[in-house]
């Protein structure tokens, strides 16, 4: 039998693995939107510790990690450093979000902050900003899934083909069972990633040098270089410290206020479990470590690879190794895609129905409604994305450092919820408004850009000066109101 | 109401001021240690550390201390009941 069937035998017994979790798990859950977007508040902490880890690790970590170190050493350290604190926010403010989540009846992000600055202006537009950030994140998914299944059949099936029949199976499940199927399939893919990583990372560097220590040794003495940070830029020079720590800075920042993630705190059963899954989290971050080794066992062996973030397949393809052992590397990488892209599809069609929909619609929508609309909106993004996947040549990687930069402007938003009381509707839109307004202006005009650190950066300040000046300058807010979210 | 920026609802006990501060100062340190200038001197090659670059190695403790900080406040809260409570409020 050709080495390639079995290859994409096994990749098929994943995705059919995959589907089955997916389509058991969602029965358990209530019909409105409620239990489709947040499992009726009943996650346990084995759910949500792999949901948080699953949906973190995605193409861009099984694919991109290695190809990171590969092309620019340490730069890509920055991947480790940002998700060691990133989820720290969460320790102080998650339990607040959960228990007014359990109040109000919120299942999204923007329904906390428009709640709390009665202004559905800010609803539309943290679900714009949403959206504009998970676009090009889940476009890069399906493109990262359609290449898995172009090098394991050889270039049989097309990148097309192989991103559908990815997405069709996400769909299906995240369709079918809302978020216990995203979560029940990440604790899946979550444990098959885990495995697979440490696995390549150790064998990896053992089968080309001898082990990860010769491997080191061998590199510090060919290319210092490229093992100390700040690493290399993408253009192969030094990349500056500037750029280095604010990439780690906004990545940080940004991290635990991704709208995918920030709804999963609404999902957990109570306080105990949504602080344990803050607390074991690095447990699942250790995992970076032996992806950066994989990308570092190339340097030496295979030089020029092109694109870099093919380093992993082309290792694994010239190795002569078994078939079956290919297929699950395959299927690893489909998991990685697959475990961000369903919670990334299933949180795009709730925020666009729950922030945007209904809070702009003449009448209020019922909660079957609603969950009929999340899905037809889901079917919608899919489709959205997959054109760009698959036809489109526009530059992803663009978009994404953007949305990133959007991100970070949700910050102070959050901040002025919670801890500052005089901060008011105007003061918290105009702010957000001028934030992504200088980051698009520091994007297109990268002169203004100073030691190459991230635009994101500087929409922040122009954000919180902004925020701070015009809410002294307005009205404050009804303060009966603004004690059930500050600290009073 | 008082309008100023608010970080706790009560007044907390000299144990809780002590735990939550020194939680915060902790977490604000690792976070400085991972970027520049702090990171500087820890991100070098040598000495190698398990056989990887020192300046792994350092991200790697760090990690791995950050874990241990978090477990250990964990275990604070949940050893006195604060758990089934919004502790930061």
């Amino acid at each position: 039998m050709p080495a390639w069937v079995v290859v994409f035998g096994v990749t098929v017994g994943y995705l059919l693995a995959s589907l089955i979790v997916g389509l058991l798990s969602g029965r358990r859950a209530s019909s409105g939107p409620e239990g489709y977007i947040a499992g009726d508040r009943s996650l346990g902490f084995v759910l949500m510790y792999f949901i948080m880890g699953a949906s973190i690790f995605s193409a861009f970590s099984f694919l991109g990690g290695p190809g990171w170190a590969y092309s620019r050493g340490a730069a890509a350290f920055y991947i480790l450093s940002y998700a060691t604190v990133g989820l720290v926010p969460w320790y102080a403010y998650g339990p607040r979000v959960a228990r007014l989540g359990r109040r109000f009846g919120y299942v999204t992000q923007a329904e906390l902050f428009a709640h709390r600055f009665s202004s559905r202006w800010l609803s539309a537009a943290l679900a714009i900003i949403s959206l504009v950030a998970f676009v090009p994140y889940l476009v890069l998914q399906m493109r990262g899934a359609g290449y898995v299944f172009n090098v394991v059949t050889e270039g049989r099936i097309p990148l097309w083909l192989g991103a559908g029949i990815a997405y069709g199976v996400v769909l299906i499940y995240v369709l079918a069972s809302g978020v216990l199927g995203v979560g029940w399939t990440n604790t899946f893919q979550g444990v098959f990633m885990m495995v697979l990583a440490w696995g390549l990372g150790l064998y990896l560097p053992y089968r080309l040098y001898g082990g990860v220590a010769p491997m080191f040794q061998e590199l510090a003495a060919a290319v210092p270089e490229m093992l100390a940070p700040p690493g290399l830029d993408g253009a192969g020079d030094r990349w500056s410290w500037g750029g280095y720590s604010s990439a780690i800075a906004v990545s940080a920042i940004g991290f635990s206020l991704w709208p995918h993630y920030f709804m999963k705190i609404y999902t957990a059963r109570s306080e105990r479990v949504l602080k344990k899954t803050i607390i074991f989290y690095p447990t699942f971050q250790v995992f970076l470590i032996p992806i950066i080794f994989i990308g570092f066992s190339g340097i030496l062996r295979y030089r020029d690879v092109v694109p870099a973030d093919a380093i992993l397949p082309t290792i694994l393809m010239s190795m002569d190794l078994p078939a079956f052992v290919v297929g699950l590397f395959c299927a690893g990488a489909l998991a990685a895609s697959m475990s961000t892209g369903d919670a990334l599809l299933h949180a795009a069609g709730s925020i666009m129905v729950r922030d945007f929909v209904c809070v702009l619609s003449p009448r209020a929508l019922t909660g079957v409604e609603q969950t009929r609309l999340i899905r037809v909106l889901v079917l919608v993004i899919s489709a959205f994305a997959y054109y760009f996947a698959v036809v489109s040549e526009l530059s992803l990687v663009a978009l994404l450092l953007l949305a990133y930069g959007f991100l970070v402007q949700i910050a102070p938003v959050l901040v002025a919820t919670f801890y500052w009381p005089r901060a008011t509707p105007q003061g918290v839109l105009s702010g957000l408004v001028i934030g992504c307004g200088v980051v698009v202006l520091f994007y297109y005009v990268p002169a203004l850009q100073w030691q190459q650190i991230q635009p994101g950066i500087f929409g922040l300040a122009a954000n919180v000066i902004t925020l701070v000046v015009v809410s002294l300058l307005t009205r404050p807010m009804d303060e009966a109101h603004v004690e059930q979210f500050v600290v009073s | 109401m008082r309008r100023s920026p608010r970080f706790f609802s009560r007044r907390l006990t000299a144990r809780e001021r002590l735990v939550y501060g020194a939680a915060t100062a902790w977490f604000v340190a690792v976070s400085a240690a991972l970027v520049w200038p702090l990171y500087v001197p820890f991100a070098r090659l040598r000495p190698f550390v398990l056989g990887v670059p020192f300046a792994l190695a350092f991200l790697a403790g760090v990690l791995l201390a950050s874990f241990a900080a978090g477990v250990a406040l964990y275990w604070w809260e949940s050893r006195h009941g604060y758990l089934d409570q919004d502790t930061s409020d």
